[in-house]
């Protein structure tokens, strides 16, 4: 396979749920994540961003087959990991692991923190007994814990120590690529920093790649090297962290960004610029922000926009483009 | 000088556990003037949720109870009013809204009648006037179509829209003082900007008071004309919003201000603050934050330091403020 450079290449993902009832003869899918295509390279940091629903989580756990997708292909390492069986996929799952937004309720709760951190060691048999423990120790000094917290349970820690608990079991088999859902959301903004710093800190000394998921603009801005910006289960723009911020050409994006509250009270801005909300989509071929777009035409109801490349690097799904300037 | 709306004057509120006292609020003093938005902020458990239960007497009690001071309201304390007077005060001069509007919003009754509630409780109107003054409020906090959304149940309403409504009965009796807990914590982030126009919009027309509560200081800056900074049940700066953001004077704002990514700048690492926050019934001697803080000198274990002032109304409880910044 000629995959070589990416570690992780997604290709037309689709995550589609239906509903089930007894009753309901509704065949029409819930398109949590609608053909979304990305690679990303070893050591390398993807943010992705939009509001909630817009099947960015769905699309992260999608990628790890915690849920499995409707469609689509995954290739880690070349290896296409949707048509991998139960085995191979188990051995695979040493190389890319998840961390949770909830760090109180992602930890069982009878377990012991050495057992949390050590269980993947066992299960995979890398290391038991002696061995394991020596490696707990390690992997709890390496996330700032002590290594006697081991013997302690999840609820005696606070929520900024739990999320170190979640991130030292994520790291323990020495993984590659990890999906961060939203891992800094539930803490303290004091908190939230130290966790940025340790995470960002891990990514350097481990050579870590990371799909960090977010609603946070200024958390995903600081961490990622690339962001992919999603609306309604499709990336609408996707491009370098410091070239979104600086020139945002999806008039989605421009909404998004301009609404970050500024951190300078002279700089207010008077005015919210996104139409209310549209919930009912009816056509397939339209472009799915044309309902609340402020530069909406005709052929935007007409014909859905691809993602396409405006150069260095920049994608966006937009027929407009080039005739708008922010 | 006007007359401040509200004044707190050294407000304690202290919870009797099993396990110890929690001093959740301890000797806080501030005032919030007519038509001002003074907010309050700080990280989870420092107290700011608790001074506004306390300000409408909505501590729970047993084990929460006002242990002193005096909450001075249009000149009334309200630590001394009867239940019974609290509540002719509380949803008609004094509303609060919450930071979840589906679990402070009743599932089984329409907006309607929820709004109705109130101003039939408040103002004595019939049920038809009332329900017109319902869909007027409905208007006035934008939502389109309010003669047929004041018949829909939460349920049937967005996260934004919900906490439309939340404001639409928080306003139905035109308050004089409009408590907002962590309003938008809860709404994606075109949807908060949009929910805190709005509010200021509807504080302008109304004239009201605002005490928003909340953690975010992107939100503060937004919005508030001054702001109180809390730590473990203690106000540690209070001034201007100006001020605060350009000329912090203590270590604590300064080293929230610092957590922040910037959007500008690209650092490598944040600033982050050390360590965590204190357990609530084993507080440090002395200053509270004297663990955390990087201006730490032996002095700052020993006593509390008190609130100085910095300049005009810009105070900081901070021995070494000159040298922070």
């Amino acid at each position: 396979m000629s995959q070589n450079n990416f570690l992780l290449q997604v290709r037309d993902l689709k995550k589609y749920f239906y509903k089930e009832g007894i009753f309901s003869s509704d065949k029409k899918p819930i398109r949590a994540v609608d053909g979304i295509s990305f690679s990303i390279r070893k050591g390398e940091t993807l943010g992705l961003v939009g509001e909630s629903g817009c099947g960015k989580t769905t699309a992260g756990k999608s990628i790890l087959r915690l849920i499995e997708p409707s469609a689509g292909q995954i290739f880690l390492k070349g290896q296409d990991i949707l048509h991998l069986n139960r085995e191979a996929l188990r051995v695979l799952r040493r190389h890319m692991q998840f961390i949770f937004q909830d760090p109180y309720e992602s930890l069982n709760p009878r377990m012991k923190v050495g057992e949390i951190v050590g269980e993947g060691l066992e299960v995979h048999r890398i290391a038991r007994g002696k061995e394991k423990s020596q490696r707990v120790s390690e992997l709890l000094e390496r996330v700032g814990l002590h290594p006697q917290d081991a013997q302690r349970y999840p609820h005696e820690f606070s929520g900024g120590q739990r999320q170190r608990i979640g991130i030292a079991r994520a790291v323990s088999l020495n993984p590659e690529l990890i999906v961060a859902d939203e891992p800094v959301s539930a803490l303290d903004v004091s908190i939230q920093a130290q966790i940025l710093n340790l995470l960002m800190d891990l990514r350097d000394q481990l050579g870590l790649t990371y799909i960090f998921i977010s609603h946070d603009l200024r958390v995903v801005k600081h961490i990622s090297d690339r962001i992919a910006v999603m609306y309604m289960g499709k990336i609408v723009e996707m491009a370098n962290g410091e070239d979104l911020f600086r020139r945002p050409l999806h008039p989605y994006t421009q909404v998004l960004l301009n609404a970050i509250p500024k951190m300078d009270p002279s700089k207010r801005r008077e005015e919210a610029l996104m139409k209310e909300e549209a919930r009912a989509i009816l056509s397939d071929q339209l472009c799915l922000f044309q309902p609340r777009c402020p530069h909406s035409r005709e052929k935007c109801q007409i014909e859905e926009p691809l993602l396409l490349d405006k150069g260095e690097d920049h994608f966006v799904a937009c027929h407009f483009v080039s005739t708008m300037t922010s | 000088m006007k007359n401040p709306l509200l004044e707190i004057r050294s407000l304690s509120t202290h919870f009797f556990t099993e396990e110890g006292v929690v001093r959740a609020v301890e000797n806080v003093s501030f005032e919030i003037n007519p038509g001002e938005i003074l907010s309050l902020v700080g990280e989870s458990g420092c107290g700011k949720s608790v001074t506004g239960l306390s300000i409408l007497r909505l501590i729970p009690s047993p084990p929460g109870r006002i242990v002193s001071g005096e909450i001075l309201f249009d000149g009334i304390n309200l630590v001394q009013l009867k239940e019974r007077e609290m509540e002719k005060i509380r949803g008609n001069d004094i509303s609060m809204i919450f930071q979840e509007p589906m679990t402070s919003l009743n599932p089984v009754f329409t907006i309607g009648d929820q709004i109705m509630e109130a101003i039939i409780f408040h103002q004595r109107l019939g049920k038809a006037e009332a329900r017109e003054r319902a869909i007027e409020m409905l208007d006035r906090v934008r939502i389109q179509a309010p003669e047929i959304k004041v018949d829909a149940y939460p349920h049937q309403l967005s996260g934004g829209m919900r906490q439309r409504a939340m404001i639409a009965m928080a306003l139905s009796c035109q308050p004089k003082l409009l408590i907002a807990d962590e309003p938008t914590t809860a709404l994606d982030v075109t949807i908060q900007s949009q929910v805190l126009n709005l509010l200021r919009e509807i504080q302008r027309e109304m004239g009201m008071s605002v005490m928003l509560i909340t953690h975010d200081l992107g939100v503060v800056a937004e919005i508030a004309d001054r702001v109180a900074i809390m730590y473990a049940g203690r106000i540690m700066e209070y001034g201007p919003i100006d001020a605060i953001f350009s000329q912090v004077r203590h270590p604590y704002t300064k080293g929230l201000l610092d957590s922040i990514p910037q959007l500008r700048e690209k650092k490598q690492r944040l600033d982050a603050i050390p360590g965590q926050v204190p357990d609530p019934m084993n507080l440090p001697v002395g200053c509270k934050f004297h663990p955390r803080c990087y201006l730490m000198i032996e002095e700052c274990k020993k006593a509390e330091p008190p609130l100085v002032q910095v300049n005009g109304d810009h105070f900081s409880r901070c021995i070494r403020w000159k040298e922070c910044c």
